[in-house]
Protein backbone atom coordinates (compact mmCIF):
# COMPACT_ATOMS: atom_id res chain seq x y z
CA UNK A 1 0.00 0.00 0.00
CA UNK A 2 1.45 3.35 -0.96
CA UNK A 3 1.30 5.97 1.74
CA UNK A 4 -0.09 9.48 1.71
CA UNK A 5 2.43 11.65 3.47
CA UNK A 6 0.75 14.62 5.16
CA UNK A 7 3.32 15.31 7.85
CA UNK A 8 5.43 17.77 5.92
CA UNK A 9 5.55 20.22 8.83
CA UNK A 10 7.56 17.59 10.71
CA UNK A 11 9.86 17.00 7.79
CA UNK A 12 9.64 16.63 4.04
CA UNK A 13 10.82 14.02 1.62
CA UNK A 14 14.00 15.28 -0.06
CA UNK A 15 13.54 16.26 -3.68
CA UNK A 16 15.27 13.70 -5.96
CA UNK A 17 17.41 16.51 -7.38
CA UNK A 18 18.58 17.33 -3.84
CA UNK A 19 19.56 13.70 -3.30
CA UNK A 20 21.62 13.85 -6.50
CA UNK A 21 23.38 16.97 -5.24
CA UNK A 22 24.11 15.38 -1.85
CA UNK A 23 25.70 12.35 -3.45
CA UNK A 24 27.68 14.33 -5.99
CA UNK A 25 28.99 16.94 -3.55
CA UNK A 26 29.90 14.37 -0.89
CA UNK A 27 32.06 12.72 -3.51
CA UNK A 28 33.39 15.53 -5.67
CA UNK A 29 33.73 18.29 -3.04
CA UNK A 30 34.92 16.17 -0.15
CA UNK A 31 37.66 18.59 0.88
CA UNK A 32 37.43 20.68 4.01
CA UNK A 33 36.17 24.13 2.92
CA UNK A 34 38.77 25.70 5.21
CA UNK A 35 41.66 23.97 3.42
CA UNK A 36 43.50 26.04 0.86
CA UNK A 37 44.37 23.20 -1.52
CA UNK A 38 42.31 22.47 -4.61
CA UNK A 39 39.86 20.12 -2.89
CA UNK A 40 39.34 22.66 -0.12
CA UNK A 41 38.82 25.47 -2.61
CA UNK A 42 36.29 23.36 -4.51
CA UNK A 43 34.35 22.70 -1.29
CA UNK A 44 34.51 26.39 -0.32
CA UNK A 45 33.06 27.32 -3.70
CA UNK A 46 30.18 24.88 -3.18
CA UNK A 47 29.50 26.39 0.25
CA UNK A 48 29.60 29.96 -0.98
CA UNK A 49 27.38 29.25 -3.99
CA UNK A 50 24.79 27.73 -1.67
CA UNK A 51 25.14 30.61 0.77
CA UNK A 52 24.43 33.08 -2.03
CA UNK A 53 21.43 31.02 -3.13
CA UNK A 54 19.83 30.76 0.31
CA UNK A 55 20.62 34.36 1.25
CA UNK A 56 19.36 35.60 -2.10
CA UNK A 57 16.01 33.91 -1.55
CA UNK A 58 15.71 35.54 1.86
CA UNK A 59 16.82 38.84 0.33
CA UNK A 60 19.87 39.38 2.52
CA UNK A 61 23.61 39.74 1.84
CA UNK A 62 25.27 36.33 1.62
CA UNK A 63 27.93 37.26 4.15
CA UNK A 64 25.25 37.78 6.80
CA UNK A 65 23.98 34.19 6.61
CA UNK A 66 25.72 31.49 8.63
CA UNK A 67 25.02 27.80 8.34
CA UNK A 68 24.02 25.74 11.38
CA UNK A 69 23.05 22.13 11.99
CA UNK A 70 19.38 23.02 11.64
CA UNK A 71 16.59 25.26 12.85
CA UNK A 72 16.97 24.21 16.47
CA UNK A 73 20.59 25.30 16.57
CA UNK A 74 19.75 28.51 14.73
CA UNK A 75 17.08 29.35 17.31
CA UNK A 76 19.37 28.49 20.21
CA UNK A 77 22.17 30.56 18.73
CA UNK A 78 19.89 33.56 18.22
CA UNK A 79 18.45 33.47 21.73
CA UNK A 80 21.44 32.40 23.79
CA UNK A 81 23.95 34.26 21.62
CA UNK A 82 22.13 37.57 21.96
CA UNK A 83 21.35 37.02 25.65
CA UNK A 84 24.98 36.35 26.53
CA UNK A 85 26.33 39.18 24.41
CA UNK A 86 23.96 41.73 25.93
CA UNK A 87 23.80 40.39 29.48
CA UNK A 88 25.47 43.50 30.90
CA UNK A 89 22.87 45.75 29.25
CA UNK A 90 19.77 43.77 30.14
CA UNK A 91 18.40 40.36 30.96
CA UNK A 92 14.84 40.45 29.70
CA UNK A 93 13.48 38.65 26.64
CA UNK A 94 10.03 38.64 25.08
CA UNK A 95 8.51 35.76 23.16
CA UNK A 96 5.05 34.35 22.57
CA UNK A 97 3.12 31.55 24.21
CA UNK A 98 3.02 29.51 20.99
CA UNK A 99 6.67 29.26 19.96
CA UNK A 100 8.48 26.08 18.99
CA UNK A 101 10.25 24.17 21.74
CA UNK A 102 13.62 25.29 20.37
CA UNK A 103 12.68 28.86 21.30
CA UNK A 104 10.77 28.21 24.51
CA UNK A 105 13.37 25.84 25.98
CA UNK A 106 16.33 28.26 25.63
CA UNK A 107 14.13 30.94 27.18
CA UNK A 108 13.39 28.66 30.13
CA UNK A 109 17.08 27.80 30.38
CA UNK A 110 17.94 31.49 30.59
CA UNK A 111 15.21 32.04 33.18
CA UNK A 112 16.82 29.45 35.42
CA UNK A 113 20.02 31.49 35.21
CA UNK A 114 18.58 34.85 36.19
CA UNK A 115 17.06 36.23 32.99
CA UNK A 116 13.37 37.13 32.91
CA UNK A 117 11.10 36.18 30.04
CA UNK A 118 7.72 37.58 29.06
CA UNK A 119 5.54 35.24 27.02
CA UNK A 120 2.87 37.32 25.34
CA UNK A 121 -0.48 35.59 24.81
CA UNK A 122 -2.17 35.00 21.45
CA UNK A 123 -5.76 35.38 20.34
CA UNK A 124 -8.12 32.54 19.45
CA UNK A 125 -6.48 32.10 16.06
CA UNK A 126 -2.93 32.19 17.34
CA UNK A 127 -2.05 35.78 16.44
CA UNK A 128 0.28 37.82 18.57
CA UNK A 129 -0.91 41.41 19.09
CA UNK A 130 2.04 43.73 18.33
CA UNK A 131 0.60 46.08 20.97
CA UNK A 132 1.10 43.36 23.59
CA UNK A 133 4.72 42.95 22.51
CA UNK A 134 5.36 46.69 22.65
CA UNK A 135 3.77 47.04 26.07
CA UNK A 136 5.91 44.19 27.39
CA UNK A 137 9.18 45.90 26.41
CA UNK A 138 11.32 47.21 29.26
CA UNK A 139 14.52 49.20 29.55
CA UNK A 140 16.40 45.93 30.00
CA UNK A 141 14.77 44.03 27.09
CA UNK A 142 17.45 42.78 24.72
CA UNK A 143 15.49 40.52 22.35
CA UNK A 144 12.01 39.74 21.07
CA UNK A 145 11.49 36.37 19.39
CA UNK A 146 8.27 35.56 17.56
CA UNK A 147 8.16 32.85 14.90
CA UNK A 148 6.81 33.64 11.44
CA UNK A 149 4.54 30.61 10.88
CA UNK A 150 3.32 28.55 13.78
CA UNK A 151 4.42 24.94 13.39
CA UNK A 152 1.19 23.47 14.71
CA UNK A 153 -1.60 25.72 13.45
CA UNK A 154 0.06 27.70 10.65
CA UNK A 155 -0.75 31.19 11.92
CA UNK A 156 1.42 33.75 10.10
CA UNK A 157 2.47 36.37 12.60
CA UNK A 158 2.76 40.08 11.70
CA UNK A 159 6.55 39.94 11.71
CA UNK A 160 7.03 43.06 9.58
CA UNK A 161 5.04 45.07 12.09
CA UNK A 162 6.85 43.45 15.01
CA UNK A 163 10.26 44.06 13.43
CA UNK A 164 9.44 47.74 12.86
CA UNK A 165 8.12 48.18 16.40
CA UNK A 166 11.23 46.60 17.91
CA UNK A 167 13.62 48.55 15.71
CA UNK A 168 11.90 51.81 16.62
CA UNK A 169 12.57 50.99 20.27
CA UNK A 170 16.13 49.73 19.83
CA UNK A 171 15.34 46.09 20.66
CA UNK A 172 16.58 43.20 18.52
CA UNK A 173 13.92 41.06 16.86
CA UNK A 174 14.34 37.39 15.94
CA UNK A 175 11.95 35.22 13.96
CA UNK A 176 11.96 31.47 13.44
CA UNK A 177 11.03 31.08 9.78
CA UNK A 178 11.73 27.36 9.49
CA UNK A 179 8.14 26.52 8.53
CA UNK A 180 7.56 29.43 6.19
CA UNK A 181 10.82 29.91 4.28
CA UNK A 182 10.13 29.98 0.50
CA UNK A 183 6.39 29.59 1.22
CA UNK A 184 5.36 32.93 2.71
CA UNK A 185 7.13 36.29 2.34
CA UNK A 186 8.91 37.51 5.44
CA UNK A 187 9.45 41.09 4.27
CA UNK A 188 12.54 42.61 2.78
CA UNK A 189 15.31 45.03 3.59
CA UNK A 190 14.68 47.06 6.70
CA UNK A 191 11.37 45.22 7.22
CA UNK A 192 13.16 41.95 7.89
CA UNK A 193 13.81 40.78 11.44
CA UNK A 194 17.35 41.30 12.77
CA UNK A 195 17.81 37.54 13.06
CA UNK A 196 16.01 34.83 11.09
CA UNK A 197 16.24 31.06 11.59
CA UNK A 198 15.92 28.75 8.58
CA UNK A 199 16.27 25.08 7.84
CA UNK A 200 16.38 22.85 4.79
CA UNK A 201 14.42 19.75 5.65
CA UNK A 202 11.06 21.52 5.75
CA UNK A 203 11.47 22.43 2.06
CA UNK A 204 12.54 19.10 0.58
CA UNK A 205 16.17 19.64 1.47
CA UNK A 206 18.39 17.45 3.66
CA UNK A 207 18.13 17.10 7.41
CA UNK A 208 20.94 18.40 9.58
CA UNK A 209 21.40 21.77 7.93
CA UNK A 210 19.96 25.16 8.73
CA UNK A 211 20.98 28.78 8.78
CA UNK A 212 20.76 31.94 10.82
CA UNK A 213 20.61 35.36 9.20
CA UNK A 214 22.24 38.01 11.37
CA UNK A 215 21.76 41.63 10.33
CA UNK A 216 24.95 43.66 9.93
CA UNK A 217 25.86 45.27 13.25
CA UNK A 218 24.12 42.64 15.39
CA UNK A 219 26.64 41.04 17.71
CA UNK A 220 26.13 37.67 19.38
CA UNK A 221 28.18 35.08 21.19
CA UNK A 222 28.79 31.66 19.60
CA UNK A 223 27.45 28.46 21.13
CA UNK A 224 30.17 26.27 19.64
CA UNK A 225 33.84 27.01 20.13
CA UNK A 226 36.93 25.52 18.52
CA UNK A 227 37.18 27.02 15.06
CA UNK A 228 36.81 30.21 13.07
CA UNK A 229 34.21 28.84 10.66
CA UNK A 230 31.11 30.84 9.77
CA UNK A 231 32.59 34.14 10.83
CA UNK A 232 33.71 32.59 14.14
CA UNK A 233 30.05 32.22 15.12
CA UNK A 234 29.76 28.50 14.48
CA UNK A 235 32.85 26.37 14.97
CA UNK A 236 33.04 23.04 13.18
CA UNK A 237 33.73 21.72 9.70
CA UNK A 238 30.84 22.84 7.50
CA UNK A 239 28.46 20.16 6.27
CA UNK A 240 29.28 20.75 2.63
CA UNK A 241 26.84 18.23 1.11
CA UNK A 242 24.04 19.44 3.39
CA UNK A 243 24.78 23.06 2.56
CA UNK A 244 24.76 22.30 -1.16
CA UNK A 245 21.51 20.38 -0.71
CA UNK A 246 20.01 23.35 1.13
CA UNK A 247 20.93 25.62 -1.76
CA UNK A 248 19.51 23.17 -4.27
CA UNK A 249 16.27 22.83 -2.29
CA UNK A 250 15.85 26.59 -2.21
CA UNK A 251 16.46 26.77 -5.93
CA UNK A 252 13.77 24.15 -6.54
CA UNK A 253 11.15 25.85 -4.37
CA UNK A 254 9.02 28.04 -6.59
CA UNK A 255 6.97 30.99 -5.40
CA UNK A 256 4.20 29.50 -7.53
CA UNK A 257 3.97 26.38 -5.35
CA UNK A 258 2.23 28.05 -2.41
CA UNK A 259 -1.10 29.01 -4.04
CA UNK A 260 -1.54 25.50 -5.46
CA UNK A 261 -0.77 23.91 -2.09
CA UNK A 262 -3.24 26.26 -0.38
CA UNK A 263 -5.98 25.26 -2.85
CA UNK A 264 -5.51 21.57 -1.98
CA UNK A 265 -5.32 22.33 1.74
CA UNK A 266 -8.56 24.32 1.51
CA UNK A 267 -10.20 21.53 -0.45
CA UNK A 268 -9.34 19.03 2.28
CA UNK A 269 -10.65 21.37 4.95
CA UNK A 270 -13.91 21.91 3.07
CA UNK A 271 -14.43 18.17 2.60
CA UNK A 272 -13.89 17.66 6.33
CA UNK A 273 -16.20 20.52 7.37
CA UNK A 274 -18.94 19.37 4.99
CA UNK A 275 -18.84 15.73 6.10
CA UNK A 276 -18.02 15.74 9.80
CA UNK A 277 -20.22 17.68 12.20
CA UNK A 278 -18.64 19.68 14.99
CA UNK A 279 -15.13 19.88 13.55
CA UNK A 280 -13.16 22.92 14.71
CA UNK A 281 -10.47 24.54 12.60
CA UNK A 282 -7.48 25.40 14.75
CA UNK A 283 -5.83 28.58 13.54
CA UNK A 284 -7.02 31.19 11.06
CA UNK A 285 -8.58 30.86 7.61
CA UNK A 286 -6.53 33.76 6.26
CA UNK A 287 -2.90 34.66 6.99
CA UNK A 288 -2.18 30.99 7.38
CA UNK A 289 0.75 28.95 6.08
CA UNK A 290 -0.35 27.30 2.84
CA UNK A 291 0.73 23.82 3.87
CA UNK A 292 -0.97 23.67 7.26
CA UNK A 293 -4.32 22.26 8.33
CA UNK A 294 -5.10 21.56 11.99
CA UNK A 295 -8.53 20.43 13.10
CA UNK A 296 -10.18 19.18 16.28
CA UNK A 297 -12.55 16.22 15.97
CA UNK A 298 -15.17 16.23 18.71
CA UNK A 299 -15.36 13.23 21.00
CA UNK A 300 -12.38 11.55 19.43
CA UNK A 301 -8.91 10.65 20.68
CA UNK A 302 -6.32 12.17 18.39
CA UNK A 303 -3.87 9.43 19.29
CA UNK A 304 -6.32 6.69 18.29
CA UNK A 305 -7.30 8.55 15.13
CA UNK A 306 -3.68 9.01 14.16
CA UNK A 307 -3.05 5.28 14.59
CA UNK A 308 -6.09 4.41 12.46
CA UNK A 309 -4.96 6.79 9.74
CA UNK A 310 -1.48 5.32 9.85
CA UNK A 311 -2.98 1.85 9.44
CA UNK A 312 -4.71 3.14 6.30
CA UNK A 313 -1.51 4.62 4.92
CA UNK A 314 -2.06 8.27 5.85
CA UNK A 315 0.71 9.97 7.80
CA UNK A 316 -0.37 12.96 9.87
CA UNK A 317 0.55 14.20 13.33
CA UNK A 318 -0.86 15.53 16.55
CA UNK A 319 1.31 18.64 16.54
CA UNK A 320 4.92 19.61 16.43
CA UNK A 321 7.21 16.61 15.92
CA UNK A 322 9.45 17.99 18.66
CA UNK A 323 6.57 17.60 21.12
CA UNK A 324 5.29 14.24 19.88
CA UNK A 325 5.02 11.60 22.54
CA UNK A 326 4.11 14.20 25.14
CA UNK A 327 1.07 13.35 27.22
CA UNK A 328 0.39 17.03 27.90
CA UNK A 329 -2.08 18.93 25.74
CA UNK A 330 -0.44 21.05 23.04
CA UNK A 331 0.72 24.38 24.46
CA UNK A 332 -0.32 26.01 21.19
CA UNK A 333 -3.87 24.66 21.24
CA UNK A 334 -4.16 25.51 24.92
CA UNK A 335 -2.97 29.05 24.20
CA UNK A 336 -5.69 29.59 21.58
CA UNK A 337 -8.33 28.48 24.07
CA UNK A 338 -8.93 24.86 23.18
CA UNK A 339 -9.95 22.65 26.10
CA UNK A 340 -7.76 19.64 26.93
CA UNK A 341 -10.38 17.39 25.31
CA UNK A 342 -10.49 19.48 22.13
CA UNK A 343 -6.70 19.59 22.05
CA UNK A 344 -6.53 15.83 22.50
CA UNK A 345 -8.83 15.34 19.52
CA UNK A 346 -6.75 17.49 17.18
CA UNK A 347 -4.72 16.42 14.18
CA UNK A 348 -2.35 18.31 11.90
CA UNK A 349 -2.28 17.55 8.20
CA UNK A 350 0.60 19.28 6.44
CA UNK A 351 0.86 19.24 2.67
CA UNK A 352 3.73 19.85 0.29
CA UNK A 353 4.22 20.67 -3.36
CA UNK A 354 4.24 16.93 -4.02
CA UNK A 355 0.74 16.41 -2.55
CA UNK A 356 -1.73 15.85 -5.38
CA UNK A 357 -5.52 15.89 -5.65
CA UNK A 358 -5.78 12.10 -5.48
CA UNK A 359 -3.86 12.08 -2.21
CA UNK A 360 -6.13 14.74 -0.75
CA UNK A 361 -9.17 12.65 -1.65
CA UNK A 362 -7.50 9.47 -0.41
CA UNK A 363 -6.65 11.10 2.90
CA UNK A 364 -10.21 12.34 3.28
CA UNK A 365 -11.71 8.90 2.65
CA UNK A 366 -9.22 7.34 5.07
CA UNK A 367 -10.14 9.95 7.66
CA UNK A 368 -13.83 9.09 7.39
CA UNK A 369 -13.09 5.39 7.82
CA UNK A 370 -10.69 6.07 10.69
CA UNK A 371 -13.17 8.26 12.54
CA UNK A 372 -15.79 5.57 12.19
CA UNK A 373 -13.39 2.93 13.52
CA UNK A 374 -12.31 5.05 16.49
CA UNK A 375 -15.88 5.95 17.45
CA UNK A 376 -17.06 2.35 17.18
CA UNK A 377 -14.19 1.20 19.38
CA UNK A 378 -14.84 3.87 22.02
CA UNK B 1 46.56 57.67 -19.75
CA UNK B 2 44.08 54.85 -19.08
CA UNK B 3 41.29 55.79 -16.70
CA UNK B 4 40.44 53.38 -13.89
CA UNK B 5 36.84 52.22 -14.48
CA UNK B 6 34.15 52.75 -11.88
CA UNK B 7 33.10 49.47 -10.27
CA UNK B 8 29.66 47.99 -10.92
CA UNK B 9 29.65 46.14 -7.60
CA UNK B 10 31.70 45.99 -4.41
CA UNK B 11 32.66 43.12 -2.12
CA UNK B 12 34.34 43.61 1.24
CA UNK B 13 36.30 40.49 2.14
CA UNK B 14 38.21 41.91 5.07
CA UNK B 15 38.31 39.36 7.86
CA UNK B 16 37.24 36.50 5.57
CA UNK B 17 39.77 33.69 5.58
CA UNK B 18 41.19 31.73 2.66
CA UNK B 19 39.78 30.06 0.67
CA UNK B 20 36.31 31.39 1.55
CA UNK B 21 37.38 34.84 0.32
CA UNK B 22 38.25 33.52 -3.15
CA UNK B 23 35.05 31.48 -3.24
CA UNK B 24 32.89 34.48 -2.33
CA UNK B 25 34.61 36.60 -4.94
CA UNK B 26 34.09 33.92 -7.60
CA UNK B 27 30.41 33.54 -6.71
CA UNK B 28 29.90 37.30 -6.91
CA UNK B 29 31.70 37.47 -10.27
CA UNK B 30 29.58 34.58 -11.57
CA UNK B 31 26.55 36.79 -10.98
CA UNK B 32 27.91 39.71 -12.99
CA UNK B 33 27.78 40.22 -16.74
CA UNK B 34 31.00 39.62 -18.62
CA UNK B 35 33.00 42.84 -18.60
CA UNK B 36 31.43 44.20 -15.43
CA UNK B 37 33.89 45.43 -12.81
CA UNK B 38 33.90 44.23 -9.21
CA UNK B 39 35.77 46.12 -6.52
CA UNK B 40 37.14 43.76 -3.90
CA UNK B 41 38.56 44.87 -0.58
CA UNK B 42 41.03 42.38 0.89
CA UNK B 43 43.37 41.93 3.82
CA UNK B 44 47.11 42.05 3.29
CA UNK B 45 49.06 38.79 3.50
CA UNK B 46 47.66 35.44 2.37
CA UNK B 47 44.40 36.89 1.00
CA UNK B 48 46.06 39.26 -1.43
CA UNK B 49 48.60 36.58 -2.29
CA UNK B 50 45.97 33.99 -3.23
CA UNK B 51 42.69 35.65 -4.25
CA UNK B 52 43.93 37.39 -7.46
CA UNK B 53 45.41 34.15 -8.73
CA UNK B 54 42.26 32.19 -7.93
CA UNK B 55 40.18 34.71 -9.87
CA UNK B 56 42.58 34.70 -12.80
CA UNK B 57 42.40 30.90 -12.93
CA UNK B 58 38.68 31.24 -13.62
CA UNK B 59 39.10 33.77 -16.41
CA UNK B 60 38.60 37.02 -14.53
CA UNK B 61 41.07 39.87 -14.97
CA UNK B 62 42.56 41.94 -12.18
CA UNK B 63 42.83 45.38 -13.76
CA UNK B 64 43.97 47.40 -10.78
CA UNK B 65 45.26 46.85 -7.26
CA UNK B 66 45.99 49.43 -4.61
CA UNK B 67 47.30 49.14 -1.10
CA UNK B 68 46.16 51.24 1.83
CA UNK B 69 47.97 50.07 4.92
CA UNK B 70 46.84 46.54 5.74
CA UNK B 71 44.07 46.65 3.15
CA UNK B 72 44.12 46.06 -0.60
CA UNK B 73 41.52 47.17 -3.11
CA UNK B 74 41.31 45.19 -6.34
CA UNK B 75 39.33 45.99 -9.45
CA UNK B 76 38.40 42.81 -11.27
CA UNK B 77 36.76 42.58 -14.67
CA UNK B 78 34.40 39.61 -14.90
CA UNK B 79 35.32 37.08 -17.53
CA UNK B 80 32.82 35.59 -19.95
Amino acid sequence: MSSIYLDNAATTRPDPCVLDVLRRVADEAHGNPASTHAEGRAAALVVERARAQVAGRLGVPAERLLFTSGGTEANNLALLGVAWEHAARGRHLVTSAVEHASVLAPCAWLERRGWSVTRVPVDGQGFVDPGDVVSSLRADTVLVSVGHANAEIGTLQPVTELAAACRERGVLFHSDACQSFTRAPLGDGAALPDLVSLNAHKLHGPKGIGALYVRAGVVLQPLLHGGEQEGALRAGTPNTPGIAGFGAAVGLASDDDSPAIAVRRDALLQRILDAIPGVLLNGPRERRLCTNLNVSFPGCSGRALLAELDRRGVRASRGSACSSGSTLPSHVLTAIGRTPVQADGSLRFSLSRFTDDAEVEGAFQALLASLDAVRRAA
Amino acid sequence: MTRTPLPDDRLDLRGVKCPANSARALVRLEGLDAGAVLEIVLDDGEPVETVPAALADEGHVVIDRRRDGATWTLLVRAGG
